[in-house]
C-alpha cells in the first residue's frame, strides 16, 4: 500500500504544475513574442529559477548522484561547470537582449541569420538545436520514467512513465508558452533546492553520522574513487575537457541563449549572471546523496548508476510521505527542464526552419499555432528515442554539448568580430559539427582523450578565421549595427 | 553615424565605441579573473587532487572546487555592483 500513497503525492505535485503553467498563461494575447519570449517583461526571481530549473535536470539531479555513485571525483565538474556555465553570458546576453528589443527576434537563429544575411544558416542551426535536443529531452524523459519506476516498485513501466511527463508537459507547454514554463519553474526550483540540502545531510548524516566519516569510508573501501587521473573513473583530460565544453557550451543552447529576449532588462539578466552560481552549491548535497549509496548498494543490484537517488530514498525506511515528496522533487528535476527545452525546440523549429522556408511570412497567429504543432510533434520524437535509446544519462549530454558549443564562434563573430563572412560561418559550423558527429559515432578516434567538442571549437574557429578573411568582407553599415550593441 | 562605422573597420571589436577607458580596464581586468576561474576549476587536479585534509566535511578537491565557486560568486558581485551605477546612469533603458 505504501507506493499507492507515494503515487499519490506524486500525482498531485503533477495537478499542481499542471495547474500552476496553464495559470500563467491565462488572459494572455495568443503572439509569437508572447508565446516565446513573455512579451520581453520577465523579472529576476522568475528569470533566475528560469535559467535555475535548466540546470537542475535530470542530468543534474538523477546523473549527478548516479556519477558520485559510480565515478565518484568525476562528478565534480558538474559542480564547476553549473558554476561557471552562465559567466559567458555576461559577454552576449546584454547585446542578445538589446538586439531582440531592437530587431524583434525571438531565436538565437534569428539573431545570427540576419548577422550573416544567410538563411542556410538559420536551416542549419535549427537542425543542430532540434538534433541536440532531442537528446536532451530523452534525458529528462528517462529520469521521469526511472521516478515512476521506483515509486510504483516496477508497476509503472518505463514507457508510461514517461509518457506521464511527455502529456503534463506538454499541456502547459502548449497552452502556456514560456510563461508556464517560467511560473513552473519557480515552484519546482524552489521545492528541489529545499528537497537537496535536507535530504543530502540527512543521509550522510544518518547512514554515516556526518559527511566526513561518509568520505573517510568510501576512501577506506576505494582509495582512487574520490581522486580523478591515471587509475581513476576519469583522466585528467577528459576531466578539463568536458568542464570546459560545458561551460563554452552552456549558454549556446539556443533554449538557454533565447531566455535573454525575456528578459525585462538588462539589470534582471545580469542579477540572473550574478545568483546563477549558487545553484552550484545547491548541487552538492545532491551529490552527498550518490556518494552516500556507494556503501549500500552494489552496482549489479542497482542496475544503472542514474537510479541510485530514487533507490536511496525508496529503500531507506522513510515515511511514504517523504518518499513521495522526495521523487516528486526528482520529477520537478526533469520536468523543468524537460518544458523549457520542448518550448525551445517547437519555437526554433517553426520559426528557424519552417517560416524561412516559406515564401510568405505567416501571419502572428499562424505563427503561434506552428510553434504549438512543433512542441506536440518535438515531444513525441523524443518520447520514442526515450523509450528505444540505450545510453546512460549524462553520456547522452555530452554528446549533445559537443555540437552546441559550435554555436559559439558564432556568437564571438556576431557580436565581436566584424570582418566574419556569411561563408565562413557556414562552413566554420559544419566543420565543427561534423567533425564532433565523426568522433562521437567513432568514424574517427578521439584525440588524446579530449572531448571531440573541444577538437571540433577549434577546427570551426580555425575554418571561420581562415575562410571569412579569404572571402570578400560583409557590407560595413550592416555589421556596424551588431557590434555597437 | 558613419564617422563611428570608420571607426569600427573590420578588426576585433571588443568594447562598443566610446566606451570609456575605465570600464574598458575594468572588463579586461574581470575578464581574466573569470579566465584564471574557469582554468582553475578546470584543472582542479593540478592543485588539489586529494582527499585530505577534509574541510567542512568535503574531501580536500571538492572543498577546492565549492571555493572557488564561492570566489567566483564574490566576483560577480562585485562586477555587477559597479557596473549597475553605470547602468543606473543609463536609466537602464534598452
Amino acid at each position: 500500500m505504501t507506493w499507492i500513497l507515494i503515487l499519490i503525492i506524486i500525482c498531485i505535485y503533477l495537478f499542481f504544475v499542471l495547474f500552476l503553467g496553464s495559470w500563467a498563461g491565462r488572459g494572455r494575447e495568443s503572439s509569437i513574442v508572447e508565446y516565446i519570449a513573455a512579451s520581453r517583461g520577465l523579472g529576476f526571481v522568475v528569470m533566475y529559477f528560469l535559467m535555475g530549473g535548466a540546470i537542475f535536470s535530470a542530468f543534474a539531479y538523477l546523473g549527478g548522484p548516479g556519477w558520485a555513485y559510480s565515478k565518484g571525483a568525476a562528478a565534480f565538474y558538474i559542480l564547476g561547470y553549473c558554476a561557471l556555465g552562465l559567466v559567458p553570458w555576461w559577454l552576449w546576453g546584454p547585446r542578445a537582449l538589446k538586439a531582440g528589443k531592437k530587431f524583434q527576434y525571438v531565436t538565437q537563429a534569428q539573431l545570427f541569420s540576419d548577422r550573416f544575411q544567410s538563411k542556410v544558416l538559420s536551416l542549419i542551426i535549427a537542425v543542430v538545436s532540434v538534433l541536440a535536443f532531442i537528446q536532451y529531452i530523452t534525458l529528462q524523459m528517462k529520469g521521469c520514467a526511472y521516478v515512476f519506476e521506483i515509486a510504483s516498485e516496477g508497476r509503472i513501466p518505463f514507457w508510461a512513465g514517461a509518457l506521464v511527463a511527455y502529456v503534463v508537459v506538454l499541456i502547459y507547454v502548449f497552452y502556456a508558452g514560456v510563461r508556464g514554463v517560467a511560473w513552473t519553474n519557480v515552484f519546482q526550483g524552489a521545492f528541489m533546492v529545499i528537497t537537496a540540502w535536507v535530504l543530502g545531510l540527512y543521509l550522510a548524516y544518518d547512514l554515516y553520522g556526518g559527511p566526513s566519516e561518509m568520505f573517510r569510508q568510501i576512501a577506506q573501501a576505494n582509495p582512487t574513487h574520490l581522486l580523478v587521473g591515471p587509475g581513476t573513473k576519469m583522466s585528467f583530460a577528459a576531466f578539463a575537457s568536458a568542464l570546459l565544453v560545458s561551460v563554452l557550451g552552456f549558454s549556446m543552447w539556443p533554449h538557454l541563449f533565447m531566455k535573454a529576449y525575456t528578459a525585462k532588462s538588462e539589470r534582471v539578466l545580469k542579477q540572473t549572471i550574478v545568483f546563477y552560481p549558487t545553484f552550484a552549491i545547491f548541487l552538492v548535497p545532491v551529490l552527498f546523496i550518490g556518494f552516500a549509496g556507494i556503501m549500500q548498494v552494489k552496482p549489479d543490484e542497482l542496475g544503472a548508476a542514474d537510479r541510485i537517488l530514487p533507490w536511496m530514498f525508496s529503500h531507506m525506511q522513510f515515511p511514504p510521505i517523504a518518499v513521495g515528496l522526495i521523487l516528486a522533487a526528482a520529477l520537478a528535476a526533469a520536468m523543468s527542464t524537460q518544458d523549457t527545452i520542448t518550448h525551445a525546440a517547437g519555437s526554433i523549429f517553426a520559426q528557424d526552419f519552417v517560416e524561412v522556408l516559406k515564401r510568405e511570412k505567416h501571419s502572428d497567429r499562424e505563427a503561434t499555432l506552428w510553434v504549438r504543432i512543433s512542441v506536440i510533434c518535438f515531444g513525441a520524437v523524443s518520447y520514442l528515442v526515450a523509450i528505444f535509446g540505450g545510453q546512460t544519462l549524462v553520456a547522452l549530454l555530452l554528446g549533445a554539448y559537443g555540437s552546441i558549443v559550435q554555436l559559439l564562434p558564432l556568437a564571438a563573430a556576431t557580436f565581436f568580430w566584424p570582418r566574419a563572412t556569411k561563408i565562413g560561418a557556414i562552413c566554420g559550423i559544419l566543420t565543427g559539427v561534423l567533425y564532433n558527429y565523426a568522433i562521437v559515432l567513432e568514424f574517427i578516434p578521439k584525440f588524446w582523450d579530449i572531448h571531440a567538442g573541444i577538437q571540433g571549437l577549434v577546427l570551426n574557429f580555425i575554418v571561420l578565421i581562415v575562410v571569412s578573411l579569404l572571402t570578400k568582407p560583409m557590407d560595413r553599415a550592416h555589421i556596424h549595427k551588431f557590434v555597437t550593441l | 553615424m558613419n564617422n563611428e562605422q570608420e571607426k569600427v573597420g573590420y578588426g576585433i571589436t571588443v568594447f562598443r565605441p566610446g566606451t570609456p577607458r575605465g570600464a574598458k580596464i575594468r572588463g579586461i581586468i574581470f575578464f581574466t579573473i573569470f579566465c584564471v576561474i574557469i582554468v582553475v576549476q578546470s584543472c582542479y587536479w593540478l592543485f588539489a587532487n586529494s582527499l585530505r585534509p577534509f574541510v567542512l566535511g568535503m574531501p580536500f578537491g571538492m572543498f577546492f572546487i565549492v571555493l572557488f565557486i564561492t570566489a567566483e560568486f564574490a566576483a560577480l558581485v562585485i562586477l555587477y555592483l559597479l557596473e549597475s551605477k553605470n547602468m543606473e546612469e543609463k536609466g537602464d533603458v534598452l
